[in-house]
């Protein structure tokens, strides 16, 4: 599988997690999305008309929404049974709002492009807010992730365009039970970070006990 | 205003969860929250004296926070204990974080920042912590429309503590009385901020 | 610092229609002419100066009194050219250099990529201020590294030298995983555009025939958004440049000649003077 990527893109980066969480090999290929807008090229236009990123190649099959790819590599994290596949579709929804907000904001900050900041911080802030209280929701079930009992493609759709919502200027301080669904997720085992995302250091050993235990 | 001896509520005990670390704050101070593996609680000013970077966005390890930037690390008393640039070398004791007093009471974590020995308000028993919610209204248009009680007792079973941001934003950790179904106390509460948020501040 | 130049665009962004964008928080117009000359230009339409160099285009709010500074490397003809674009970031242009600057920071924030835990110890390297030439520079400086650069394969020991040719710019050379004995050039050129708010053009000249652009402009955007983070959430935002407020230690020399020289020179843009 050939996946199209973009570093700084929370949109590829949902790819590569889900991967990697799934032990499933891709072979990256690096689009110089900015500063040449290569994703806007002929040969790339050929491949995925909207223009977006990721794109990923399996065989004769091209997919070029998140959505879609989190489906195809995610066998086994679509949620048990109806109900939660379901919710799984709107939390799939419900994560294309935060792109479109959260997302939005931290490409306005951080990489100049054109737009209204506040206003985009301010819908960020709203599904920050709407995503606290389903995760404590979750909590006073027992729950750990968005839905069911272990993680789903729900919770990578969401995962990285929350982790970066400060990147946009947007403070994470308020929301305790976002907090620890996201040290959930960052513990998962085969957990790979991006710019702007770093890991749990508290899960690797403090070298001078490492030292004590050879 | 402020007076600098009251207890500041800063966080709910079960949104710190051992070897975690948060940012908090103590009336205008900025307070890196953190509790070790084994259950002890600290509050420091959130800044490692190395280079000025937020300590609530480093680790903890065992007993002890490291800073992210260059993985500075912290004992108990915060004092610098080892710095990973220089592995053999015993850092000057002279290196140590601002501390903050800290109390644990009834599910609410309190912090302080004078360095007397009163305890934090006594709060009646039987109250169970809810979740904590930002909102965007002064601590004094929150208190005045909730009372002065702590926690302000509302209707149906939910109690409240403001906690001071600035002078537009507070945090109110509820908490909830009686027989209350958890969720529906949650969407009370969501409504209580959409009221508040609505009301033109005095 | 009024009179220094600053980058304020990519030289292969510059279009016929004007551009503005902000230095030391005035603001700017940059765009090409008909006749194919770099113009920028205040709002009301005072001519600013203007240099072309390293795929950039470089002004100066005030009057420089001397050319950019020479990267000789740039006229090296078997080099690769890399301009990354620009970055954004809500810190001092001056914290954004000196994070560059610093080697220690590496096992932490570039975990696995320029560092790993337990390689952290920094060894003792050599830092100056170069009269006759008016930088910073460090020397003899190494570093354990488990991905130094794209082309790169497993762990190595990276040497390293710094320079400091102009406050808000920095060029570094490491031991070039390719060609061992030759150095490959990686610099930031900081735009200041308020005293807490910098836009940061990452730029290298490399030894590397084979790994694809896309590639390498990747790997320096990701090393550099790593630090974004960090350099947004330094208290005080502005740099100190007394000592008191901040613990340096024998890691830490390339910033406190930098610091140094930045006091010695009044480049307090960006700088804390008074130990608050």
């Amino acid at each position: 599988m050939i996946l199209h990527d973009w570093v700084l893109s929370p949109n590829c980066y949902k790819v590569r997690l889900m991967a990697a969480l799934s032990g499933q090999d891709l072979t990256l290929r690096a689009v110089n999305l900015y500063p040449e807008r290569e994703h806007l090229s002929d040969e790339y236009l050929a491949l995925n008309p909207a223009g977006t990123l990721p794109i990923l190649e399996d065989g004769d099959l091209v997919l070029g929404e998140s959505a879609a790819i989190l489906a195809w590599l995610g066998e086994g994290w679509l949620g048990q049974g109806k109900a939660e596949a379901a919710r799984v579709q709107a939390w799939l929804s419900f994560a294309e709002r935060l792109n479109a907000t959260a997302g939005r904001a931290r490409n306005i900050d951080m990489l100049g492009v054109p737009g209204s900041l506040s206003e985009a911080q301010k819908g960020g802030r709203a599904c920050l807010r709407e995503l606290e209280l389903a995760l404590s929701d979750r909590r006073m079930e027992g729950g750990t992730f968005l839905v069911g009992d272990g993680p789903t493609i729900a919770d990578i759709a969401c995962f990285p365009h929350v982790m970066l919502a400060p990147d946009g200027g947007l403070t994470l301080a308020p929301y305790p039970s976002i907090r620890l669904w996201t040290r959930a997720v960052r513990a998962l085992p085969g957990f790979v970070e991006m710019p702007g995302i770093h890991r749990l250091h508290e899960l690797s050993p403090e070298p001078e006990m490492e030292t004590e235990l050879r | 205003m402020t007076d600098p001896s009251r207890w500041h509520p800063a966080a709910l005990s079960q949104d710190l969860v051992p070897a975690t670390v948060i940012p908090a704050r103590c009336g205008p101070h900025e307070i890196a929250l953190w509790r070790s593996e084994t259950g002890a609680l600290r509050a420091w000013q959130d800044r490692c004296p190395h280079r000025g970077m937020r300590l609530s966005h480093g680790f903890v390890r065992g007993e002890m926070l490291s800073c992210i930037y260059h993985g500075w690390r912290y004992d108990g008393e915060a004092v610098c204990r080892k710095i990973p640039a220089h592995p053999a070398l015993e850092p000057p004791s002279s290196i140590t974080v601002p501390r903050f007093r800290v109390a644990e009471a009834g599910g609410v974590i309190w912090i302080a920042s004078d360095p007397g020995n009163s305890a934090p308000p006594e709060m009646a028993e039987g109250l169970r912590p809810l979740r904590s919610v930002p909102v965007d209204r002064s601590a004094a248009g929150l208190r005045d429309a909730l009372g002065h009680d702590v926690p302000a007792r509302l209707e149906d079973g939910l109690c409240v503590l403001v906690q001071e941001i600035d002078e537009t934003r507070s945090v109110l950790h509820a908490l909830t009385s009686g027989n209350v179904e958890p969720k529906i106390a949650s969407r009370r509460l969501e409504s209580l901020r959409r009221r508040f948020e609505k009301e033109p501040a005095a | 610092m009024k009179d220094q130049w600053y980058p304020v665009a990519m030289l292969s962004e510059l279009g016929r229609d004007p551009v503005e964008t902000i230095l030391m928080d005035a603001p700017v117009r940059v765009w090409r002419d008909a006749d194919g000359t770099a113009c920028a230009a205040t709002p009301e339409g005072r001519k600013l100066p203007v240099t072309e160099a390293y795929h950039h285009l470089w002004t100066s709010p005030g009057a420089p009194d001397r050319p950019l500074f020479d990267i000789p490397e740039a006229r090296q003809p078997d080099r690769r050219f890399v301009p990354c674009g620009r970055v954004r970031v809500a810190c001092s242009p001056l914290r954004a250099v000196e994070n560059f600057l610093d080697i220690a920071h590496f096992p932490f924030v570039h975990t696995d990529i320029l560092g790993a835990e337990p390689h952290t110890e920094v060894a003792r390297y050599k830092a100056e201020v170069r009269e006759d030439d008016d930088e910073v520079w460090a020397t003899k400086v190494e570093f354990y590294q488990p991905q130094a650069a794209k082309s790169a394969s497993g762990g190595v020991t990276t040497q390293y030298m710094y320079r400091v040719p102009a406050p808000t710019s920095s060029v570094l050379y490491k031991t070039s995983p390719p060609r061992p004995g030759e150095w490959d050039v990686i610099a930031i050129f900081v735009q200041p555009v308020t005293e807490t708010r910098c836009d940061v053009w990452p730029w290298m000249a490399l030894f590397d025939e084979t790994t694809p652009q896309a590639d390498l402009v990747a790997f320096q955007q990701m090393i550099f958004v790593q630090d974004r983070s960090i350099l947004e959430n330094q208290v005080p935002a502005l740099l100190p440049l007394d000592p008191g407020l901040e613990t340096p230690t024998r890691a830490d020399m390339t910033s406190i000649a930098y610091r140094r020289w930045l006091k010695s020179h009044g480049y307090t843009y960006g700088a804390q003077l008074v130990a608050a």
